[in-house]
């Protein structure tokens, strides 16, 4: 159980820069999600607070006591890895207690073996212990790797895409399964991975990474509602959000705006909403990206006021509900119909979009502006924090 | 008119050699599907279920033990391959890495001796199509994951064949990727109306792209139908459960008389759902089965509802809707929900169940029980 | 049909399996059989002779030919184990760290292997003259290097690549220290590629002929070399040679024997994948 503080961290490899001035905080027993891109440096920050890599420059501690030179063994930390990395020449039963029969956490062998029973119960694997690792299946190896980790007391647990490897259904049930343990963890976790539903519904907060720099970091309303640029907005939700450009015109009465669709400029209204109105009045916003998610726009098959009219580009199933793209010339808009509607590629369908749930970034920096109904949203996100 | 015939079609590998006797050596049993001409029908099933043995027989690449294939009308059992008139894209990119595109892509009709100027027409006409026009000039290595992936749709359909197969074209590429290469594949099978096998593991790519699903297990048909009817109306345990994301809740279930009502009751939980009408002609007092009712018709009861009050034990915010976990016995029931509420594992809310979605399996078979 | 094709395919590959074993191992069969004749029996081409044990006796018995089996046992063997001791952590930088010109340096350790023995044997003769290492224990351990050492770390290495290192990285965080991974850990996972390469090694250096033929003489006397002294400047006692050959080529045959899976799985990379 620790604070765990990164300051301004640094790290380059050869000609790459893997890190650049990563600076976090995370609190005590919190479950704190690093989630980014393929190759954003989220494992590097890991190693670093494992102490299996070296920062160039910045502080990593622990409860406020800097550990940069502390080695790993004598960090206290146990990680979960993306490759399993479990010992091939030992049981199951002997990798789990491998950290307890070392000299710096020597535990006598049957307290290693009432925690080994108690964390192979957890994890559904009481049947695995006899095993070596060459006899497990991928999702099995990954209940061991979290397994050798849960028998310890750790500063922190480091988990490292744990389930990057498991088939779309394993990797579900297992992040439901993971959710359920979480309580019991009751130790300060640093979780990374690249698929948003995992960060979503895991972390307390979720720092966002790119290109070695952290983006954001909020709770996952925070982030799902508020996101800082229109990278953040893309990647949380499946299918991804709609970024439309717009231009916008009208009075601080009423505004509308004007979005292209196949070569035609369609208008739609922008509701009056008091901290949007106002934003759009003191930046004299003219032009913007407005970010809708696939859920807010609706659609119909026949001339209906209100809905411009486009072609359908693609209709497919995603599992419980299906995602209808809509061809509007430079960019395509997604929006969510259920499974089995009879819709042909190429035909008619007219959508509206209901811009009293958009997100305005700016058309230039793609950064966050405003988004309707804030004051909800802001206080959603606090009553989170709170817990 | 049938695009493709398989007329109960066997394969049995030898394990005579074998010192242990494989007790199913059954690799395809028994399978028979008709497609019709111009359908894209997806082949789905675990690893290992004898789909892609059945994509080889069909594609003349493997012996048949028993059966007949037929291609339109044509019976090709004893056909060679390159005589049957069907196109292959298989998981692996396997392009001529000498050539550059152009060349991969006209490589068989070279091979076939058309002559240069036809040859030409051809790969001018497909490559805007597949979106490889200007990658022709390029080398194999040069290419992306998604790239290959074109060529190799292109090479194959290029010799406008009766039949193309495909088996897990996508198993390569990763998250959008592969996103938007099916949708590339959907509107291309749209375009060319070729009839059209697909081998796949995934449940959703079945569902998303195809007009039939062929779900094989062990070897054995399961269930074949239009995505809306294998996920609507599934065959059996095996076909809920592996059509769906997250999948058909499936508890075992006694199922009790109270007053003329049936409920569904399950052990270590005070949950009760009732039994919809239509089952009433097949159950009894005491009957015990399997009940699966998909994660979207469970629902969070309001205020007033009438639900069985129970305890969270998982809620996941997934950004476009959020999933609750429940304890029942000892499966977690999952439900999905896109209102705005905030849970936290402890909380209590009421159940409700849509009885009439729910589906009735046996215990022992995993077959559907269905309403007389 | 296809099973009677298949069978006397079978009988086919046999026979010319059985004529190769034949041809191969002819000339180590006739070299037993000579041990066993007498001076005047030895250019007889016939199977018919009067065995006896004069040989044996008069070369294990009568001559220092313990003190040659014991000198090459000292010298192979001293060489396999400086080879382990040096090779090993080598095998383990060269898989692990990244520095310049790193592929150069293991190519150039391999390439020691490469060059025919006669051709730097000369040279460092005059060296070895000059700074006393001639005729000694030391020198043919150090020179035999040449032989066991790239062999060695080339093989261990290709084991520790295979290793992920996520292996190591999640030793350090169980707590354990570089040391203990490195014996606890890594050791017994590259076991096998050590213990095949070491005996390769092994076989290798006992085999080896021109190093200790110019670079030693009378304090060491290694097997090799000394079966030159069966063949005299007047006489040559084939017999004694042959007595002389047969048993320095036991250990070889002994240890090829026993390792013979070993060596097979150990030396084909990637037997360890967890």
């Amino acid at each position: 159980m620790a604070r765990i503080e990164l300051e301004n961290i640094k790290k380059a490899f050869g000609k790459v820069q893997a890190l650049d001035g990563v600076t976090f905080e995370v609190k005590d027993k919190e479950f704190f999600v690093l989630f980014g891109p393929a190759g954003a440096g989220k494992t590097t920050i890991l190693n670093c607070i494992a102490g299996i890599a070296m920062p160039e420059e910045g502080v990593v501690k622990f409860d406020g006591e800097v550990m940069n030179l502390t080695d790993p063994a004598h960090r206290n930390v146990a990680m979960v890895f993306e490759n399993y990395a479990l010992y091939p020449q030992m049981t199951v039963y002997d990798n789990m207690a491998s950290a307890l029969r070392s000299k710096l956490y020597k535990t006598d062998e049957a307290e290693i073996k009432e925690r080994i029973q108690r964390a192979a119960k957890i994890m559904k694997m009481e049947n695995l212990l006899e095993r070596l690792p060459s006899q497990l299946s991928n999702g099995q190896k990954q209940r061991v790797a979290m397994g050798r980790a849960l028998v310890r007391t750790p500063n922190v647990f480091l988990m490292d895409e744990p389930l990057a490897h498991l088939d779309a259904k394993l990797r579900n049930s297992m992040r439901t399964e993971l959710k359920e343990m979480q309580a019991n963890l009751g130790t300060t976790c640093i979780y990374v991975t690249h698929d948003f539903m995992e960060a979503m519904a895991l972390g307390d907060r979720i720092a966002i990474i790119k290109e070695g720099k952290i983006v954001q970091i909020g709770t996952s309303d925070e982030i799902y509602y508020m996101p800082c640029n229109e990278f953040t907005a893309s990647l949380m939700g499946d299918p991804e959000i709609n970024i439309i450009e717009a231009e916008i015109s009208g009075s601080a009465d009423e505004y509308t705006a004007d979005i292209r669709v196949n070569g035609d400029t369609v208008t739609v209204p922008l509701p009056k909403d008091g901290a949007v109105y106002e934003k759009i009045d003191d930046m004299g916003l003219k032009r913007a990206h407005l970010g809708i998610r696939p859920q807010n726009v609706k659609y119909a098959f026949e001339p209906t006021d209100g809905y411009f009219k486009t072609t359908v580009y693609s209709y497919e199933s995603i599992g419980n509900k299906s995602v209808i793209v809509a061809e509007c010339g430079a960019y395509q808009i997604r929006m969510i119909a259920p499974n089995g509607l009879n819709v042909a590629i190429d035909s008619d369908v007219y959508i509206r979009l209901e811009t009293d749930h958009a997100i305005f970034f700016d058309s230039e920096t793609k950064k966050y502006i405003v988004r309707y109904d804030e004051a909800t949203y802001v206080a959603l996100a606090a009553s989170e924090m709170e817990e | 008119m049938a695009g493709l015939t398989l007329n109960h079609l066997y394969k049995r590998y030898d394990n005579s050699g074998k010192k242990k006797k494989i007790k199913n050596d059954f690799a395809v049993k028994d399978l028979n599907l008709v497609c019709e001409q111009g359908e894209f029908v997806a082949l789905l099933g675990p690893s290992g279920c004898g789909k892609t043995t059945t994509l080889r027989m069909i594609a003349g690449l493997e012996e048949i033990t028993d059966g007949e294939i037929y291609i339109g009308e044509r019976l090709v059992n004893n056909l060679h391959p390159k005589d049957r008139n069907i196109g292959l894209a298989f998981e692996d990119y396997a392009m001529y890495p000498p050539l550059n595109v152009y060349g991969n892509v006209a490589f068989n009709l070279r091979a076939k001796g058309v002559d240069k100027a036809e040859i030409d027409r051809k790969v001018r006409e497909i490559a805007p199509l597949m979106q490889i026009d200007d990658l022709l000039d390029k080398m194999p290595v040069k290419l992306s994951g998604g790239q290959k992936q074109r060529v190799n749709i292109a090479r194959a359909i290029i010799r406008e064949p009766e039949l193309l197969l495909m088996d897990e074209p996508l198993s390569h590429l990763d998250g959008k990727a592969r996103q938007a290469m099916r949708t590339e594949i959907k509107r291309l099978i749209n375009k060319i109306k070729c009839t059209t096998v697909y081998v796949t593991h995934d449940q959703l790519e079945a569902m998303s792209l195809a007009d039939k699903i062929a779900i094989i297990n062990f070897g054995v048909l399961q269930q074949f139908g239009t995505p809306t009817e294998v996920y609507d109306d599934p065959a059996n345990e095996f076909v809920a459960s592996f059509i769906g994301e997250p999948p058909m809740n499936i508890l075992e279930t006694k199922i009790i008389n109270k007053d003329g009502t049936f409920f569904f009751t399950f052990s270590e939980s005070n949950l009760q759902i009732a039994v919809p009408k239509r089952y009433y002609d097949v159950v009894e007092d005491g009957f015990r089965c399997k009940m699966g009712v998909r994660p979207m018709d469970v629902l969070v009861g309001g205020e007033d509802s009438q639900g069985t009050p129970e305890e969270i034990a998982t809620f996941e915010n997934l950004g476009d809707e959020r999933r609750i976990g429940i304890h029942v016995g000892d499966v977690l029931m999952m439900l999905i929900t896109e209102d705005e509420k905030r849970y936290k594992r402890g909380d209590i809310i009421k159940l409700e169940v849509r009885g009439e979605k729910t589906h009735l399996f046996n215990i022992e078979t995993g077959e559907r029980i269905r309403e007389n | 049909m296809k099973d009677n094709k298949q069978k006397a395919l079978n009988i086919v590959m046999n026979i010319l399996l059985i004529i190769y074993a034949v041809f191969a191992l002819f000339p180590l069969l006739w070299m037993i059989l000579i041990s066993f004749k007498s001076d005047t029996e030895v250019f007889s081409t016939t199977f018919l002779f009067h065995p006896t044990l004069a040989n044996y006796q008069e070369v294990l018995l009568r001559s220092d030919y313990a003190s040659y089996i014991i000198d090459s046992v000292i010298v192979s063997g001293g060489a396999v184990l400086v080879s382990i001791i040096v090779g090993v952590p080598a095998a383990y930088a060269l898989a692990r760290y990244q520095f310049p010109r790193k592929e150069d340096l293991a190519f150039q350790i391999l390439s020691y292997k490469f060059a025919p023995e006669i051709l730097v044997v000369l040279p460092l003769f005059m060296i070895y003259q000059k700074i006393g290492l001639y005729d000694s224990y030391v020198g043919l351990i150090w020179v035999y290097q040449l032989i066991s050492l790239p062999l060695l770390i080339w093989v261990v290495r290709g084991y520790f690549e295979d290793i992920s290192v996520e292996i190591e990285y999640a030793a350090q965080v169980d707590g354990y220290s570089w040391y203990q991974i490195f014996f606890k850990m890594l050791v017994p996972l590259i076991k096998p590629g050590l213990v095949s390469s070491a005996l390769l090694a092994f076989i290798f250096a006992w085999n080896s002929f021109t190093f200790p033929l110019i670079l030693s003489s009378n304090k060491v006397y290694p097997v090799t070399v000394a079966i030159m002294k069966y063949l005299g400047t007047d006489s040559a006692h084939y017999g004694q040679l042959a007595v002389a050959s047969t048993v320095s080529a036991l250990p070889a045959v002994i240890f090829a024997l026993c390792i013979q899976k070993h060596l097979v799985r150990g030396l084909s990379f990637g037997a360890v994948k967890g």
